[in-house]
């Protein structure tokens, strides 16, 4: 059980968290939508202190700590039981993808290099890029990079995935074979956080959608109630906005 | 054009200069060796801009890149018996002239290759440095294994043109009566009367070295590329 | 401290008596190198036949040649050889009329231009390809697209490793004192000959050098910044 409690975080003078909780349970796909600078990216990158909060607490399984005050031991332990998927895919360039894959196991967690190394060419396949394991990241496409980096993510079995995005710096035909990466991803029963934009996405895989306006949590519950129902005015608007848009993508 | 340069001469001269070409190479050993060393503590402590550490490098750094070569030269020679005299009530008259020709060096590269460095491992994306931290690894961890590898293959291109640099310094270090190829070439003027022919040699043996030393930057910088 | 502050003051006051001399020997070939310098770069741009590729051999061979060996040859050749070249050409100067300094500036320019031709041709290849032909498909000459296009936009890239190259000839003209020339470093221990304090002198040298360099990186730092606001607003 993931659980995030009071967060705050202000970037000069702007408030871009204003007091955010949130609670995630086992196998959860949590989606957070809303429009840019509502803060969700930040929430994100608040989990595995890519971001020090000012203020709030985290609780992972049985371990809480103080999203400001953690020590650096704390957060080395809170990062090797989240693992983070970037917009901009972010392999190590100097690392080939199954070395990108292996990385996280051999170094952060002391896993035997052979052992290691099984494991990544398991997950390499799973996301069908076994032929390309001795490849560079300059040497990949958009899309065969992001699916590295999910396989990095996964590979480190952790208790919550982050994903920043993960599809918005990819072509649009690229699209489409992430995503259903992301989706078996999810049928693996592994608790996700996902900042996305995709509608459809969200509509068929997450658990749970929540939407986030300026800094706060506007409204949260099912796809269905979210999407079909939704309760807050400013939910209605932000939908009618992007749906509209997806429509006319379709033309 | 008369006795002003004989071949023959020249050819004499040449296995006698090249004979110190050891003491030419052992400088620029020993210079790029502790100034990689020290460079890389510099670059560290710069770009954590650590109190009073980071005012002091930045000092150093610029007074070693802002002075002449020779100028730091003399200054070291003539400063460093009485800093030790007067700190540590050391006689150092009994060194040989070659340990003032080190320290110079090693100074002058430590200041020059901790801005390559810096510059390096500043052009490594953040991106990077946050995917390590993701899959967990600690702030020595993600430096050594993902930064470093990256900003040294950044600081290629200018560590090759700095390490001809340093070659071609040394050509300075005779002036302080260091007998390397130059200081070889001046005894020879000396006791000959003719010393056109070894200055020659000489320009010649340092295009040669910095043909050579391009060539195996060339190489390295190729090596490196990581797929591209 | 074993630090005599008046022969230092003594030291520095000598030596800035000689900082004309520097300033010659400093500013000439820097002149004479951006002039050459550009030259020989746009020649190695457009790769004019022959020339071009006999250029980038000598440069690439002459940069192997340590500034304080090149001094050393050129003041040999001119003690030797001035005369009768003099001669040679019916000059009415001899030897003794010439002075030294005009060797240094020599090396140095020799030097300047290398480092400052490498400097620009990079700043030049920086510089889209497709802007050339922008130029040409409006009608502009060869030359026209050059002064009115390229060569705007190869300043700005190339002020930052120009100011390298000037502190570099500021440097380097502290190595004419082994041919016997007088400048700041050699002035700046006129004093010390008499008072033995080499140390002071140094540092005193050492000091109106590193002002020196840091005044031309200052001001090199205004104009860059004034550069960067004309991109800007082109954009």
């Amino acid at each position: 059980m993931i659980e995030i409690r009071n967060a705050k975080k202000s970037f000069g003078k702007n408030e871009i968290l204003h007091d955010v909780s949130i609670q995630v349970n086992k196998g959860d796909v949590i989606v957070i939508l809303g429009p840019s600078g509502s803060g969700k990216t930040t929430l994100l990158r608040c989990i595995n202190f890519l971001e020090k909060a000012d203020a709030g607490t985290l609780t992972i399984g049985e371990q809480t700590v103080d999203l400001k005050k953690a020590s650096s031991k704390e957060i080395l332990e809170i990062r090797r039981k989240t693992a983070f998927v970037f917009q901009n895919y972010s392999l190590f360039h100097n690392k080939t993808a199954l070395e990108n894959v292996m990385e996280g196991l051999i170094t952060a967690r002391n896993v035997p290099y052979e052992e290691a190394r099984k494991k990544a060419e398991d997950t390499l396949a799973w996301v069908g890029l076994l032929a390309k394991k001795d490849a560079y990241p300059s040497q990949l496409s958009g899309g065969q990079q992001q699916r590295v980096g999910i396989a990095r993510a996964v590979v480190l079995d952790p208790e919550v995935i982050l994903f920043d995005e993960p599809t918005s710096a990819l072509d649009p035909e690229l699209v489409g074979e992430t995503l259903a990466v992301i989706k078996s991803v999810a049928e693996r029963g592994i608790t996700m956080i996902v900042v996305t934009h995709e509608m459809s996405f969200a509509q068929d895989v997450a658990s749970k959608v929540v939407f986030m306006d300026g800094g706060f949590i506007v409204e949260a519950g099912t796809p269905a109630e979210i999407f079909r129902h939704p309760k807050e005015e400013r939910t209605k608007q932000f939908l009618a906005r992007i749906i509209s848009a997806e429509n006319m993508y379709y033309i | 054009m008369v006795d002003l340069f004989d071949w023959k001469r020249f050819f004499t001269n040449i296995p006698q200069i090249v004979a110190y070409l050891p003491v030419t190479l052992k400088i620029v050993f020993y210079a790029t060796l502790f100034g990689v060393i020290l460079a890389l503590l510099v670059a560290v402590i710069r770009i954590k801009k650590i109190p009073i550490l980071h005012q002091a490098a930045g000092i150093y750094v610029s007074f070693m890149r802002g002075t002449p070569m020779l100028v730091q030269l003399l200054v070291v020679f003539y400063g460093i018996p009485i800093l030790m005299q007067q700190l540590f009530n050391i006689n150092v008259n009994r060194w040989d002239k070659i340990i003032f020709v080190y320290i110079t060096y090693i100074l002058n590269q430590g200041a020059f290759l901790s801005e390559i460095f810096r510059c390096s491992i500043l052009a490594v994306p953040t991106g990077q440095l946050e995917a390590a931290y993701s899959v967990g690894l600690t702030q020595f961890q993600a430096f050594r294994r993902i930064i470093l590898p990256q900003a040294v293959r950044v600081a290629v291109p200018s560590f090759g043109s700095d390490f001809i640099g340093l070659f071609q310094n040394t050509s300075l270090a005779f002036l302080i009566g260091v007998v390397d190829i130059m200081g070889r070439a001046k005894t020879i003027g000396t006791a000959t009367k003719h010393v056109l022919e070894a200055y020659v040699f000489i320009a010649i043996l340092f295009i040669i070295i910095s043909l050579l030393v391009k060539g195996a930057f060339y190489l390295l910088d190729k090596k490196l590329a990581y797929g591209r | 401290m074993g630090f005599n502050s008046i022969y230092f003051y003594d030291s520095l006051r000598s030596g800035i008596q000689y900082l004309p001399n520097t300033f010659q020997l400093t500013f000439i070939p820097i002149v004479i190198a951006l002039i050459l310098g550009t030259v020989i770069a746009v020649i190695r741009v457009y790769r004019i036949p022959f020339l071009a590729p006999l250029l980038v051999v000598l440069i690439t061979l002459y940069q192997g040649i340590p500034l304080v060996v090149a001094l050393m040859i050129y003041h040999l050749l001119f003690i030797a050889e001035f005369n009768d070249f003099a001669a040679a050409l019916h000059l009415d100067t001899s030897m003794a009329d010439i002075n030294l300094i005009w060797i240094g500036i020599f090396a140095l320019s020799l030097q300047a231009t290398c480092y400052m031709e490498e400097s620009i041709k990079g700043a030049f290849f920086s510089v889209d390809k497709g802007q050339y032909e922008a130029g040409y498909s409006v009608g502009l000459t060869k030359l026209q697209t050059l002064r009115r296009i390229i060569i705007p936009q190869v300043i700005p890239v190339a002020l930052p490793m120009l100011t390298n190259n000037i502190v570099g000839a500021i440097k380097g003209s502290s190595i004419v004192m082994v041919i016997g020339i007088t400048e700041v470093l050699a002035g700046s221990v006129i004093p010390s000959s008499k008072t033995y304090a080499f140390f002071e002198g140094y540092i005193a040298a050492a000091l109106i050098y590193w002002i020196f360099t840091i005044l031309v990186e200052k001001i090199a730092a205004r104009i860059e910044k004034r550069g960067d606001k004309y991109r800007r607003n082109l954009v």
